[in-house]
């Protein structure tokens, strides 16, 4: 795919060509009646080619908002009021005030900009063989593949990941939960999509399982399976380790963003020093940092 | 995951329950204090038009038939030679008619009337359910709103507004009955087009009550499914909608379908309240006036065809439920 489309007429134009996506103005609320809550309240966010971006922010400050907005899934009572999302030189209208906006979507969905969902351990339907979900997630965008190639292609992924090629036959109730965590990876990659919005996608696992799935992301980023990653957590030491560039929301609001060494060693908002120091310890972090640095680059060199 | 061992597992139990039907439908009169035989002798005496010599004549056929002079053991032995044979007794109440032949007339009314209806009203409840649940908005409100009426209201309300509105009053259809007097039932055009027209009022009381309660069903689990995270998900991979409309179909369908089996496997018992209204000739109808006239031949009979078909009807939905949903499968089956 080609990054050097740039936008035309735009004021600010970017530094350097190699912008993956751009989203402006980013407004959503639940309700539509008369309490309207404002969840996701103006925000803009960018990232470029190859970049991890890193959103935190406490609990229920609207990061799974504004995901689901990016991923096109809003859908009542979430209305999406305003929005655009400019990726490959396409600016895609946000906006959900209409029902057929979902339908508008569609298109974008799982291979422009695609979700690995907050909720994974639910994401499969319990009477469907994940081959069969497998299938039709290829068929989405591309109706004529055959169910053949669309499980070469997963099994090639599972392959790449160390996961045994068995669990396409199974339902999601005969996997661990970090079995079913790897596959929602795999599935939600499948298309290659140029964005995936990673919504805390490693709560419900344990230390180690965090560790692979995250390795994981970055490796399918250092492949090219993906160009772009908004990853959504909490967790600010493994947000640490990964992503290159941070964005801290705050009731609604993104209130302080940049890079992530920049941001966590001298960040100027005070609710990003109160988050930064009620979960990190700088000297420990920079040695995670390290180490996770290193797992990558043997990984790399695992592989052929 | 293993199906053959599922079903063999299935099969199992249910024959199980239903050596213990049968044990039981044996049992039950044997058990009513008294010998149920003369009971029945001296209702028939009561009427006065029997003599002495045939009481005497009867008394003695059904203490041979039942075989009362024998030992419990070997009472049972013969009933069960007599069922699996397919000889269901002689009637009391219509002495000398086989229960058989009493069965096998009603039965086919019973079946004719509630089939279409039930396999109709369930096609029609769960499709009208599901749109409701997938279109929502003021479409919901409405199909919600009348399903709900309809499935609240007693079927004998509806069957007498029916028989008033459109037998008595408009005239449209007989009153009552199943073919105009004089005729037999037989395999001609001239009967079934006779026979169709008292064939509606029955038919669409059930229908309307079924689709109403399928609907309501249906619209619930649609509703619950169409906010599971799978929903979710498939959306945000591009999956089309019509798809994701499959997956939600095949997880909310699960109750419906016992809703299905169960409503078939007692059919064979007859529409009671809508045969009675109706004065159609089912086996609700054949039951009723077995019960009022001790006719327990009759009634041990239907009861009998009534636990069988449920026993049948119950294990294919758990054959199907086994086919449809992998969880059940391994839950049941111990295997994890
Ligand atoms: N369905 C809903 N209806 C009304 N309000 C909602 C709904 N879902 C979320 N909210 C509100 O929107 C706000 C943002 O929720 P969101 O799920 O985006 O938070 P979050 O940052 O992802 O939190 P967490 O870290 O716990 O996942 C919260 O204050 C929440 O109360
Ligand atoms: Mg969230």
């Amino acid at each position: 795919m080609s990054t050097t489309n740039t936008p035309s007429g735009t004021a600010s134009s970017p530094s350097r060509s190699g912008i993956l996506a751009r989203a402006e103005n980013i407004r959503c609320v639940y309700g539509g009646g008369e309490e309207d809550f404002t969840a996701v309240d103006g925000v803009s966010i960018e990232l470029g080619e190859g970049e991890i971006l890193g959103l935190a922010g406490e609990s229920g400050c609207g990061k799974t908002t504004l995901g689901n907005a990016l991923a096109m899934i809003a859908t009542p009572p979430l209305y999406v009021l305003s929005g655009t999302l400019e990726i490959d030189g396409e600016t895609i209208d946000l906006s959900t005030l209409q029902p057929s906006d979902l339908k508008r979507h569609r298109p974008y969905r799982g291979r422009t900009v695609s979700m690995l969902p907050q909720g994974a351990m639910n994401s499969i339907s319990p009477t469907l063989r994940i081959s069969s979900l497998v299938r039709d997630v290829m068929r989405a965008h591309d109706p004529k593949i055959t169910k053949d190639e669309a499980l070469d292609l997963a099994r090639e992924r599972l392959k790449m990941l160390d996961m045994p090629v068995r669990v396409l036959d199974s339902y999601a109730h005969q996997l661990s939960g970090g079995m079913k965590q790897r596959m929602i990876t795999v599935i939600s990659t499948l298309q290659n999509p140029r964005l995936l919005i990673a919504d805390e996608p490693t709560s419900a696992l344990d230390v180690s399982s965090q560790r692979m799935l995250v390795e994981m992301l970055l490796e399918m980023v250092q492949q090219g399976i993906m160009s772009g990653v908004v990853f959504v957590t909490h967790d600010l030491p493994v947000l640490s380790q990964v992503s290159d560039k941070l964005a801290i929301m705050n009731a609604g609001s993104i209130v302080e963003s940049g890079p992530t060494r920049q941001l966590v060693e001298n960040a100027q908002h005070p609710y990003t020093r109160k988050l930064l120091s009620s979960v990190l310890d700088p000297s420990q972090e920079t040695r995670r940092r390290g180490v996770a640095r290193r797992s990558t680059t043997t990984e790399e060199v695992g592989t052929p | 995951m293993n199906l053959g061992r599922y079903i063999a597992q299935k099969t199992v139990w249910y024959l199980v329950a239903l050596v213990a039907a049968v044990g039981l439908n044996f049992l039950l009169p044997r058990l009513v204090p008294g010998n149920p035989v003369d009971v029945i002798v001296s209702n028939l005496s009561r009427g006065g038009s029997v003599t002495s010599e045939q009481q005497k004549q009867v008394y003695e056929s059904y203490v041979q038939e039942f075989g009362l002079d024998q030992s419990l053991w070997a009472q049972f032995l013969t009933y069960l030679g007599k069922v699996f044979t397919g000889d269901l007794g002689t009637s009391f109440a219509y002495y000398p008619a086989s229960v058989n032949d009493l069965v096998g007339q009603a039965l086919p009314w019973s079946i004719a009337v509630q089939l279409p209806a039930i396999l109709i009203g369930w096609i029609l409840g769960n499709v009208v359910g599901a749109i409701a649940a997938f279109r929502g908005g003021n479409w919901d409100r409405s199909v919600f709103t009348s399903s709900l009426f309809l499935s609240a209201m007693p079927y004998y309300c509806l069957s007498i507004l029916l028989l008033y509105g459109f037998a008595v009053v408009a005239g449209i259809f007989p009153v009552g009955g199943a073919y105009s007097l004089g005729l037999t039932p037989e395999f001609s055009l001239s009967f079934i087009w006779d026979a169709v027209s008292y064939y509606w009022l029955p038919f669409l009381s059930l229908v309307v009550v079924f689709i109403g309660g399928q609907a309501v069903g249906m619209r619930s689990m649609a509703i619950y499914e169409l906010g599971g995270d799978y929903v979710n998900y498939a959306r945000a991979m591009g999956i089309r909608d019509n798809k994701i409309t499959q997956y939600i179909f095949r997880n909310a369908m699960l109750p419906q379908i016992t809703g299905l089996a169960l409503a078939i496997g007692t059919l064979v018992g007859g529409a009671l309240i809508t045969e009675l209204v109706f004065s159609y000739p089912g086996v609700g109808t054949l039951l009723f006036n077995a019960i009022s006239a001790n006719d327990y031949p009759v009634i041990q009979a239907v009861t009998l065809i009534i636990t069988v078909a449920v026993l049948v009807a119950n294990f294919a939905v758990e054959i199907v439920y086994g086919i449809v949903d992998p969880r059940i499968r391994a839950a049941k089956s111990g295997e994890k």
